[in-house]
């Protein structure tokens, strides 16, 4: 799968085919000079965000998607719903389906809107742009 | 924060203390061990009597000072060391200062130790613990007491803790720091019994704390780098999930100063950004943990202005950490009347010489039923 071209305000960007993004798979797209990542998430929904870690500004489409962990008390280790998306340099964490940084929810990506539509995923800066049919991520 | 100044000393070099209430967070007590022997059975009574054990002890050196370990007029005068003597620590501290609250620390803590002879440890702090609430608590009302423990047996710990919390003027549990992190699961039952009788956890460097090269060639060396082991235990609590299991446990750090928090804070929220997946039963930043959970006595303070004081507490983002200490008797014992520079926010003065101890110490009798007459020995 190979990234979209690039958009302005009021156009779409075609990502690729949709069936090339796999349930814990994310790819890098432009819209216009806005870099995005799109995350299909573990239960086949698409999530789009600026391509940009909170913390220093890495391309968080460089990083990986692991396994979300959660535990009670020293050395409880369990995978819980996931995954998350992990930034390639100094590890942050983010809730790929809010853009949430792990350790404070009240930090969050800034959304890109998405949708598949006809077999293809399709990004925009704004919902409305996007085709009416069957969007699965919205710009907040 | 309001800006009024503390009143200055009758000598001028610090701020004064509230008249009203004094609580000193680290005053030492000293049994020898010939005074515990009628609190042993005959069978630990031996091991001091015929084996010859005395405590180990890893320091290289001894304290190069005028009364080594002790204030030189600290000593009583017949061979015996400072804080061995009831009345001349009512004179030189309770009365001299007008402390009203004093939590004894202790001397003598297996912790410290290494692991051997583990069942008689466990003993000698139950004898010590006895000799501690005969000869001092029960002799002094401004007297409050620490269960001394034997970390290497938790559960005989937790056991200790139980029997020593029935006393009234027993507020902490105490514990030295040696060669182990006191965060790792097997000390838990020390934090889960104190949490549960709301015993604060006092923990004090020693004699065989390390740095983090070991001792080094000269005492000045290790004496300037004792902070280390705190920044150890305090991340080892932390990141271990002590704090989330028992979020009503408070914590306080005694003899180690308090001017590494801040870039323990700012260090270790940056490691719990980035590595929280090694450690996720840690639920909030490191930070918050300290703010909510730790607190850090003075002594050894450095020799602050009174801005730079402020500014200390300022970048801690909170001015309720704090707790005055003296360690008396020991040789580097911070007077109460020149310890915090004059000039210093009243308000901040007051919070560290009474009001951050009153808030985690929870069996300390309310104020107004204090009291702060001394009852001679």
């Amino acid at each position: 799968m190979t990234a979209g071209n690039g958009g302005g305000a009021g156009t779409t960007v075609d990502v690729g085919p949709a069936a090339e993004l796999e349930p814990g798979q994310m790819v890098p797209a432009q819209l216009g000079d806005l870099p995005v990542v799109v995350i299909r998430d573990g239960e086949g929904e698409l999530h789009a965000y600026v391509d940009r870690c909170l913390h220093q500004g890495a391309r968080l489409s460089d990083g990986r998607m692991v396994p979300c962990v959660d535990g009670a008390v020293v050395g409880d280790y369990r995978e819980v719903e996931g995954p998350a998306l992990k930034c390639p340099w100094h590890g942050y964490e983010y809730d790929v389906k809010t853009g949430c940084v792990s350790f404070d929810p009240r930090r969050r990506l800034r959304k890109v809107a998405v949708a598949e539509t006809d077999g293809r995923i399709v990004i925009a800066r704004r919902k409305e742009d996007l085709p009416a049919a069957a969007p699965t991520g919205a710009a907040g | 924060m309001a800006t009024a100044p503390a009143e200055a000393t009758a000598q001028g070099n610090g701020a004064a203390p509230p008249a009203r209430e004094l609580i000193d967070t680290d005053v030492h007590e000293r049994a020898l061990l010939e005074d515990l022997l009628p609190y042993l059975e005959p069978q630990w009574q031996r091991y001091i009597t015929h084996y010859g054990w005395v405590p180990d002890r890893a320091l290289p050196y001894s304290q190069p000072t005028a009364g080594g370990l002790d204030r030189a007029d600290a000593k009583p005068g017949d061979g015996r060391p400072g804080g061995s003597d009831l009345g001349l620590l009512q004179r030189q501290l309770l009365d001299e200062f007008n402390v009203t609250h004093a939590i004894l620390t202790g001397w003598l803590n297996a912790s410290a130790m290494q692991e051997g002879w583990v069942e008689f440890k466990t003993a000698l702090m139950s004898a010590y613990n006895d000799w501690l609430v005969e000869h001092w608590l029960e002799r002094d009302e401004r007297l409050y007491g620490s269960v001394q423990v034997n970390s290497w047996d938790a559960e005989a710990a937790a056991r200790e803790i139980e029997r020593l919390a029935e006393h009234p003027r027993i507020v902490q549990v105490m514990l030295y720091s040696g060669y182990e992190a006191f965060g790792a699961p097997r000390y838990h039952p020390i934090f889960e019994a104190a949490e549960r009788h709301g015993l604060v956890v006092g923990i004090h460097h020693s004699e065989n704390s390390p740095t983090a090269l070991g001792r080094h060639r000269y005492f000045a060396e290790w004496h300037t780098l004792v902070p280390q082991v705190f920044m150890s235990q305090t991340v080892s609590l932390i990141f271990n999930g002590v704090f989330d299991r028992y979020p009503d446990l408070r914590v306080i750090m005694i003899e180690g100063g308090f001017s590494y928090v801040p870039h323990l804070m700012w260090h270790a929220d940056q490691q719990y950004k980035e590595l929280r997946h090694e450690v996720p039963w840690v639920k909030r930043l490191p930070s918050r943990i300290i703010r909510e959970q730790v607190r850090f006595a003075t002594q050894p303070i450095e020799e602050f202005t009174a801005a730079q004081l402020e500014t200390l507490i300022g970048q801690m983002e909170s001015d309720e950490l704090v707790c005055f200490s003296s360690d008396y008797p020991h040789w580097d014992f911070d007077s109460p009347e020149e310890s915090l520079p004059a000039g210093l926010n009243q308000d901040l003065a007051r919070k560290i010489f009474s009001e951050n101890a009153r808030a985690i110490y929870r069996r300390l009798p309310a104020p107004e039923a204090a009291r702060v007459e001394g009852v001679a020995a």
